[in-house]
């Protein structure tokens, strides 16, 4: 059962989304990330909307898939509609109960808020859902190669996901060994309270971290065998190519900063848009 | 030149032990004074039960450890210059036991291609290597697939693709069926004799499974991290009660043999396989 967890969430089909560069998904998701916090009335709102929507549909990826990511934050979500509704100070007071409020003001920043952390989940699913884990670890080792003049460590890093994503199916099946054995002398892991729960893991985690560190040690002897030595002269049998279709998204990604910037200044000279 | 030479090879490490007055400190001996050659293009077995020392020096040969006392040459080049370590690597490739922890990439061919990319080789040429290796370990169908979903002896034979794709000289492979299937087993078997007569790559492997050991050009026992035995296959499983006092099994056969000659029954004492067995059986009913 514990096998059927599945690792980065890549959904493969073929479609023109999952054909572009992964650093262009990168950059994109970057910018879009950074635009949703500009748009400040619901015409922009409307606009991500439609444009994401758009995306989603030439990805061929299910929307469903897109909108399985919002169920885990639900949490955070209710929280920030319930802080805002409550606690923002205006002056069109619809109800009052010691320090709560709710006024007109609340309502619309509640609203807002939520289409945005909505949104900032399902955008950023676009990536994950479209792009291999391997062509992403390659394209975040490229994005931060610029950084390294100031100590970034963009190779390790890269190296340290993909060995993370390598491992995570092999730690899962030894997880479900582990349980089973403890389960075979007696282990109880799914009654009693919380803090039970909790104390019941122990006999799991602890002989796991003795198994990775004692696989650690084995793999790190086994890529100095094959000649590891970080990426000083380091050559990669894929190489990123940038083609049309990139060079295309990425001017299509100007024009939706420019209609960001356009429908957040627009509220300047048509007051009546909230 | 000799694929590998050894001259009094030694190898000491400190082991903390834990007793009633604290810790104190002893000396182990893993490997005592071993001399050894291995010629190019040969398939030598290392023969040894459990700490006997058989895994330190296959380390050794991949500058993986060094040596306290003594030298060793990988195809002329001292394992102890540091200049020359990613040679030697290059040269004398090593598949380790536990096919899991060696294996570096979410993808078959990425993972293949991880040797020559630390070797800095150029982009197409490593494609051409990584299909080449592919192929010769019979794995081509399955360059994209992902490791975990592989069968214990297909990953093997995957990282047996990654050493070969650095085009090594020479294979170090530590126990690379003990923790595999018998059909697992018979796969990277079948590999590894294949790499040795069609790519003529000199073998070296560690193991403790007798039926493994027959199939060599030569085998050496190290027993307490001394090769006490050295010889062709045939040679050294004759002697059976030798074997077994370093804590060996001989093969079952071998073993029939030895048993019978005890009892009299005139037949020979380096019988290593069934067919053997059956044939000097069949002879013996013709001379009664």
């Amino acid at each position: 059962m514990i096998r059927d967890i599945t690792i980065g969430q890549y959904y493969p089909v073929d479609s023109p989304i999952h054909r572009l560069d992964a650093r262009v998904k990168l950059t994109m998701t970057f910018i879009y990330i950074i635009t949703l916090f500009m748009v400040n009335n619901f015409v922009g709102y409307f606009f991500v909307i439609a444009a994401l929507t758009g995306i989603i549909k030439i990805s061929k990826v299910p929307i469903k898939f897109m909108l399985k990511g919002i169920k885990s934050i639900m949490i955070i979500i209710l929280f920030t509609a319930f802080i805002n509704l409550f606690m923002t100070k205006g002056v069109h007071i619809i109800w009052q109960w010691g320090f709560l409020s709710l006024t007109v003001e609340g309502v619309i920043l509640a609203i807002k808020m939520c289409i945005r952390l909505i949104l900032l989940i399902v955008g950023s699913s676009v990536l994950t859902l479209t792009t291999t884990p391997i062509q992403l670890t390659d394209g975040i080792e490229y994005m931060l190669r610029p950084f390294k003049k100031i100590g970034v460590p963009a190779h390790e890093i890269a190296m340290m996901m993909t060995i993370a994503l390598r491992f995570i199916p092999t730690l899962l099946d030894e997880t479900d060994k582990i349980m089973k054995a403890q389960q075979a002398r007696g282990a109880d892991f799914d009654s009693g309270n919380l803090m039970q729960k909790a104390k019941s893991l122990i006999p799991i985690l602890v002989p796991l971290f003795i198994s990775a560190f004692r696989r650690a040690e084995e793999l790190a002897m086994a890529m100095e065998a094959r000649c590891y030595h970080g990426d000083e002269n380091r050559t990669r049998m894929n190489r990123m190519h940038m083609q049309k279709g990139d060079y295309r998204a990425l001017t299509m990604g100007l024009v939706y900063i420019a209609a960001i910037l356009g429908l957040r200044y627009a509220t300047n000279f048509f007051p009546f848009i909230i | 030149m000799k694929m590998v030479k050894a001259e009094g090879l030694t190898y000491e490490y400190i082991k903390m032990l834990e007793t009633d007055h604290g810790t104190e400190e002893e000396k182990v001996s893993a490997l005592k004074a071993v001399d050894l050659e291995i010629e190019k293009g040969e398939f030598v077995v290392v023969l040894g039960h459990n700490g006997s020392g058989k895994s330190t020096f296959a380390k050794h040969i991949n500058a993986l450890l060094e040596p306290t006392k003594g030298t060793l040459w990988i195809k002329g080049m001292d394992t102890q210059n540091a200049e020359l370590v990613w040679d030697i690597r290059q040269t004398a490739g090593m598949v380790f036991q536990n096919p899991d922890n060696q294996l570096v990439a979410t993808v078959v061919e990425e993972d293949i291609a991880f040797g020559p990319e630390n070797m800095g080789v150029a982009p197409e040429e490593i494609r051409r290597r990584v299909d080449e290796a592919l192929a010769t370990v019979h794995m081509e169908q399955y360059a994209t697939h992902t490791p975990s979903k592989l069968s214990g002896g297909q990953k093997q034979r995957i990282a047996i693709a990654g050493v070969l794709a650095m085009k090594p000289d020479c294979i170090v492979l530590d126990e690379p069926t003990a923790m595999l299937d018998p059909s697992g087993r018979k796969e990277v078997m079948e590999t590894i004799e294949r790499l040795n007569k069609d790519e003529g790559i000199t073998i070296i492997l560690i193991t403790h499974y007798m039926d493994e050991a027959v199939r060599g050009d030569r085998v050496y026992v190290i027993d307490d991290g001394e090769i006490v035995m050295e010889g062709k296959p045939k040679e050294i499983f004759s002697q059976v009660e030798r074997l077994q006092q370093y804590g060996l099994d001989v093969p079952q056969v071998t073993e029939v043999a030895h048993l019978l000659r005890k009892e009299g029954i005139d037949i020979p004492a380096d019988i290593l396989t069934v067919e053997e067995m059956v044939g000097a059986l069949c002879q013996l009913k013709l001379t009664i």
